[in-house]
């Protein structure tokens, strides 16, 4: 419908700031910080007629005053000035908008609605694809852009996920829990009031249209057209794994049915066979859609469902054993060549069957990652779990693993690995291994586990 | 405008459309309602058949597992009754005798969602239905993998695989989805359908059906 417009929309190289502004108090500001302090390596074109400046950049007073082509337009002004100033962007041949400004169909009042159904009618005319009304914006790490009002999120850290979200208090809650669990993003936007770009072309623009996006997550609340949706996956030229967080699950029985079916069919009940119908892997939790999406980002596919299990430290070992069984999967049982070269590198002082106690190897790195390595060609085992908890005298492992990873070849199956320190302590050696050669970590056994036997069930429904 | 499709009426469609449905005779008479029973065989259940009546057991209009002529004698009589005092003889057709259904009992419904359009419920049947809420959905049509999974979802499917349990043939219940899902693409105007109970043993027979169809 908007042919290359998306991708001009999501990698603009200019962009003008309707409402920007030197205030704080002004989400114009925020824009503003986003642009700037998110390194955006294009012409900012602030607009505001009252201003030469701002954030030292030379103001406009109007968008018309611009002298030179403008790729997206992000407008923060009242609800009521938004239909001149859509109709300005069509005349200067914006290609988008991201419209923040909210006070349409979403608050009571005929008002409301009648102002949004007016950009409706200019976004079609001109065929601009609008963000919103309603959005905090969107954010394209790949690219460094940043139109959003939360400059924040351009520390998130560049990777293939992508979020689109119907709502924009879910993109910050994911946004710094992404931060949290070190998850690579490619692109995060909530889609407001959905005017004329919902799920569907956004779900087909970034599967088709967007290399760096490898895996897209969603968060819906309830839409009109779900039939739509399921269409443009099942439809899209290119198959990207797509995960879904379902909100508004409370089931209310449809009293207009006077049959047994409609009052046992709450819609979250369809929601849930849908969504599988669609393969659309569906996902329980802020942190479930984050360790999975995540896990589908960095680690290899998943063959089988038999997992080995490796911790430096016995206990948090053996809660990963059980995780692992009761999610459906199945610990692996070495093949006689894997259990002659784990008895090389573990002396007998500890169990060196699955799961393995790598313990005695508390001080040494090397054969950590040797056992990890002989584990992971196992003809047996097709995903592993890594674990290493920190304690005083074991400072030095993930440090020096970081280093020996570097030397290593990719891995070829799943690896999750669980790390855990206090603050401060290891950060920056995690950093250097979370994400590397198909190793993803994550906080706790259980939690990668489960990411696991995600990651097991996603990679089985490919086609 | 919309009809319903109730009691003889809904299982005679379903068994022209070539579905399986539990051997059932009507019966105006105490006289041709002992002879059914003897033809079908007992045990046999009676129930009322009325175009008005939609839940039967709300008017206890079921007597099931009658085990001879005269059990079914006094029921035919009741459920009668159960008209005449109420002023409502014109609205019963008949009585149907039906032969016990044998197996597990499963629900299926069709029901047009407001977003969805037309969605398959499939799910646990009998008195706990409501309780157990062992149900899944989804959006038609179906496709056998659809079927599957359906099937595998539900909390009884354990005790379809169970030694114990006598041997139900899962791709059975798959084709029997499938042709739902086909009846409802075939018959758009059905607005709502509701086969409960569903018996399944080596064989599949639908013992009970509701259909709300739209008029155009």
């Amino acid at each position: 419908m908007f042919g290359e417009k998306l991708k001009r929309l999501f990698s603009p190289e200019s962009i003008a700031v309707i409402g920007a502004s030197d205030s704080f108090d002004k989400l114009g500001y925020h824009v503003m910080k986003s642009l700037v302090k998110g390194n955006y390596n294009h012409p900012i074109y602030p607009v505001n007629p009252n201003s030469q400046t701002i954030w030292g950049i030379k103001a406009y007073p109007s968008l018309s005053d611009i002298p030179y082509p403008v790729d997206l337009a992000v407008i923060v002004v009242p609800a009521t000035r938004v239909p001149q100033i859509l109709n300005e962007c069509g005349k200067k041949d914006i290609k988008g908008v991201v419209l923040i400004t909210a006070g349409y169909k979403e608050i009571d009042g005929e008002e409301g609605k009648a102002l949004e159904d007016e950009i409706k009618r200019i976004a079609y005319e001109f065929k601009i694809p609008i963000i919103g009304p309603n959005t905090f914006g969107f954010v394209n790490l790949t690219d460094s852009v940043n139109a959003s009002f939360t400059y924040e999120f351009s520390l998130i850290k560049n990777g293939g996920v992508t979020l689109i979200s119907q709502s924009g208090g879910f993109c910050h809650l994911c946004g710094f829990l992404a931060m949290e669990e070190r998850m690579g993003m490619a692109k995060l936007m909530s889609l407001g009031n959905r005017v004329n770009v919902d799920f569907p072309e956004a779900v087909k623009f970034f599967m088709e249209e967007d290399e760096a996006t490898r895996v897209i997550a969603l968060y819906i609340e309830g839409i009109d057209e779900p039939r739509r949706l399921f269409r443009a996956i099942c439809n899209s030229k290119k198959k990207k794994p797509v995960i879904a967080y379902k909100a508004g699950r409370s089931e209310k029985g449809d009293a207009a049915s006077r049959f047994h079916t409609g009052s046992l069919a709450g819609n979250y009940k369809i929601w849930k066979g849908a969504l599988r119908q669609a393969k659309i892997f569906e996902v329980n939790s802020s942190e479930e859609l984050i360790d999975t999406a995540k896990v589908l980002d960095i680690c290899a596919p998943m063959k089988g469902n038999r997992v080995a299990v490796l911790s430096s430290q016995a206990g948090p070992g053996m809660i990963a054993a059980d995780a692992i069984e009761s999610s459906g999967m199945v610990l692996s049982r070495f093949s006689e060549h894997t259990q002659n070269a784990i008895n090389k590198l573990l002396p007998p002082v500890a169990i060196r069957t699955n799961p393995v106690d790598m313990g005695p190897a508390w001080y040494s790195p090397e054969t950590i990652l040797n056992i990890l390595k002989v584990v992971s060609e196992d003809e047996n085992t097709d995903g592993i779990i890594f674990i290493a908890i920190f304690a005083s005298a074991n400072l030095n492992i993930t440090r020096d693993m970081g280093r020996i990873l570097e030397g290593m070849e990719p891995f070829k199956k799943p690896v999750i690995a669980c790390f855990n320190a206090p603050h401060g302590v290891w950060d920056k050696e995690i950093d250097n291994i979370d994400g590397r050669k198909g190793v993803a970590v994550i906080h706790t056994p259980e939690r990668a586990a489960k990411a696991m036997a995600n990651l097991y069930e996603i990679s089985m429904k490919k086609d | 405008m919309e009809t319903f499709l109730l009691g003889m009426d809904a299982l005679e469609f379903l068994r022209r459309q070539g579905f399986s449905v539990l051997e059932s005779k009507i019966a105006i008479s105490e006289e041709t309602a002992a002879s059914i029973a003897k033809d079908i065989g007992f045990p046999v259940t009676l129930k009322i058949s009325s175009k008005t009546v939609i839940h039967k057991t709300e008017l206890q209009g079921v007597r099931a597992f009658l085990i001879n002529e005269k059990e079914v004698r006094s029921a035919f009589n009741e459920l009668v009754h159960i008209f005449n005092i109420t002023g409502r003889v014109k609205e019963l057709d008949g009585i149907i005798i039906q032969e016990i259904g044998k197996g597990l009992e499963f629900i299926v419904g069709v029901y047009e969602d407001r977003q969805f359009g037309h969605v398959i419920m499939f799910g646990q049947g009998g008195i706990y239905v409501e309780a157990l809420r062992d149900i899944t959905f989804r959006p038609l049509p179906i496709d056998k993998k659809d079927a599957k999974e359906m099937i595998e979802e539900l909390s009884i499917s354990k005790i379809l695989s169970s030694p114990r349990q006598k041997k139900i043939n899962p791709d059975m219940i798959v084709d029997f989805l499938l042709q739902i899902s086909q009846l409802i693409e075939n018959n758009k105007t059905i607005e709502e359908m509701d086969l409960n109970p569903v018996f399944v043993s080596d064989k599949i027979k639908i013992c009970d059906a509701r259909l709300k169809i739209s008029s155009g």
